[in-house]
């Protein structure tokens, strides 16, 4: 059964003992974060601050909802203990459905409602996420919501956005995001203001396919329902037609100013370095802000992996880009971003290899925006989720000289976000990306081909199951 | 007593030491509205003989490392809470 709110969630979490309620004083500065993130580097459970210094009872912080993949199966309404491959593959078949939103007049979002000069982002407990960084973010684990001014497409997406005073937000949706193209290619050049919502505290799948790739008309709120196997009730905004998440904790209604901005940043950022940040951020001025009573601010003490982003970033785009892969008849077995590789490193499984097929596979991820720039394809033989697999594929048959495809990435391409890459180049989202063939060539012949001398490819089929059946005979277990 | 700021730098020589400039601010005052943001015109200098009765200044890097250097700084006034401009121009130009 899918939940219908985040508070649902929490309570499933505590009782399948995924979740420790704090109910000691907490500082919204920096102590909530720090907390959140030792917790994360210790593999800890998802947290539920309920007691936030300078704000009244019942404010509440929530971090880490799906920092694992057994609370993304929880999340799923799958066993907590399903693998890696079986929550791909339930996201992947579900994703093939998708279930459309009802519109919803009474929302619980609606409890409490700020408008116009009573907008104040201080009576929130935004945490101070990092020691140094530009300031308190208050849209981590969030969705904003925009909109297509000409096709009144909904796009949902994960961005970043901090407390620039009391009415006003700045944030950094990548350039090259869904909401930065409607942004710069048609409100901008319009001299007009961009809608938005930020969404705290939605079912925990709803946030998810948020972080996910999918493309220009896709309307994420119908892969929320996919993933969910329910529609999404959403209810339209006090101060525009933007729809959001009837259920949620918190929602910030605004407009992105088309000839206003303010520094944003640094901020320690998902692939667990804190870089520069942006002179020109996007400013948000807040028109509304709506909450549930006893409101439960979702957030994500982003770093080093693993943590929510690196889980639920991993998850969606290596479907995407199995999705994508498919569609160019690639013979793809399947892909996994390892959490720990924070979306800058995909395994593809393919049923046939070489550098040929190597080279494609990588241009077709890196063609439009290279959020990933290191991609490595291994033989349908290597369990792509299976690391210890992968590493020996990668140690045993990339060819030190020939193994490395270096292909550049042109200005406005690469991940502003890769730590690697020099200031310059992260300005100006230029770089390289590498694709890495961990395949046998194509060209060698069948019975030239090293056998792999595992259990089961380098003993006769007979004896492999005369061992088995008689496993325990051995004195094994 | 001395209120407390925080502004961002590429490197120290973008302040004017003794000077006025035009920045952002982070009050770094305790409470519910700490790191609360101004666009200020203000007086910045590297120690207080040079700017008597300054409040403090904090300042980092644009990666948000503190400089060790204590500055100071007299609020001449606030400006508009925004500069002009495109978002991302700076990565986009």
């Amino acid at each position: 059964m899918p939940f219908d709110d985040i508070r649902g969630f929490i309570d499933a979490l505590d009782k399948s003992g995924d979740l420790v309620r704090v109910t000691r004083e907490v500082d919204w500065d920096l102590e909530a974060a720090a907390v959140s993130r030792r917790v994360y580097e210790t593999q800890g459970p998802a947290l539920l601050f309920e007691n936030i210094k300078d704000y009244p009872k019942g404010y509440r912080l929530f971090n880490g909802s799906i920092g694992t993949y057994r609370r993304v199966a929880i999340a799923m309404g799958l066993r907590p203990d399903a693998s890696i491959g079986e929550i791909h593959a339930a996201y992947e078949e579900r994703e093939q459905k998708p279930v459309k939103p009802v519109v919803v007049q009474k929302a619980p979002c609606k409890d409490n409602i700020m408008l116009g000069d009573d907008v104040d982002l201080y009576k929130l407990p935004a945490p101070m996420i990092h020691e140094g960084d530009g300031g308190r973010y208050i849209g981590t684990w969030d969705i904003i919501v925009s909109q297509d001014p000409d096709t009144g497409w909904s796009n949902w997406g994960m961005y970043r956005f901090m407390i620039h005073n009391q009415r006003a937000l700045v944030g950094f949706p990548a350039p090259f995001s869904h909401l930065a193209m409607m942004l710069l290619n048609k409100y901008v050049p319009a001299g007009k203001p961009m809608p938005m919502a930020v969404v705290m505290g939605a079912d925990p799948l709803c946030h998810m396919v948020a972080t996910a790739g999918y493309g220009v008309g896709d309307d994420e709120a119908d892969f929320a329902g996919a993933l969910r196997q329910k529609p999404v009730e959403l209810v339209k905004c006090e101060t525009s037609d933007l729809m959001v998440p009837a259920n949620s904790e918190i929602v910030i209604e605004g407009e992105i100013m088309p000839d206003q901005t303010a520094p944003e940043a640094p901020f320690g950022e998902y692939p667990g370095y804190r870089t520069e940040g942006a002179k020109h951020g996007a400013l948000c001025r807040v028109k509304a802000i709506t909450f549930r009573n006893d409101p439960i601010l979702t957030m994500i003490s982003l770093g080093v992996p693993v943590d929510d982003s690196s889980v639920a970033a991993a998850l969606t785009a290596a479907i995407s880009i199995k999705r994508r892969l498919k569609r160019h008849n690639i013979p793809v077995t399947d892909v996994y971003a390892p959490p720990e590789g924070v979306t800058h490193l995909v395994i593809v499984g393919v049923k046939k290899g070489g550098a040929d097929m190597v080279r494609q596979i990588g241009e077709i991820i890196t063609a439009r925006r290279a959020m990933v720039n290191k991609v490595m394809v291994v033989d349908e033989d290597v369990d792509v989720f299976n690391m210890g697999e992968v590493i020996h594929a990668f140690a045993s048959k990339c060819h030190p000289g020939r193994g490395f495809i270096i292909h550049q990435l042109e200005d406005g391409k690469a991940n502003m976000l890769t730590p690697g890459y020099d200031r310059e180049e992260r300005r100006r989202m230029r770089g390289a990306a590498a694709f890495i063939d961990s395949t046998w060539p194509v060209e060698w012949p069948e019975v030239e081909i090293p056998i792999k001398s595992s259990f089961k490819t380098i003993y006769p089929k007979e004896l492999q199951e005369k061992v088995l059946r008689d496993w325990k005979k051995y004195g094994l277990d | 007593m001395a209120q407390e700021y925080s502004t961002m730098v590429h490197t120290l020589d973008d302040l004017p030491d003794g000077g006025e400039t035009e920045l952002f601010i982070r009050d770094l005052t305790p409470g519910p509205r700490k790191y609360d943001s101004r666009h200020v015109r203000a007086k910045v200098a590297s120690s207080l003989d040079k700017l008597p009765g300054g409040d403090i200044l904090r300042i980092r890097s644009l990666v948000g490392v503190m400089f060790p250097e204590t500055w100071y700084i007299k609020v001449v006034k606030d400006i508009q809470d925004y500069q002009p401009g495109q978002p991302y121009e700076d990565m986009t130009s």
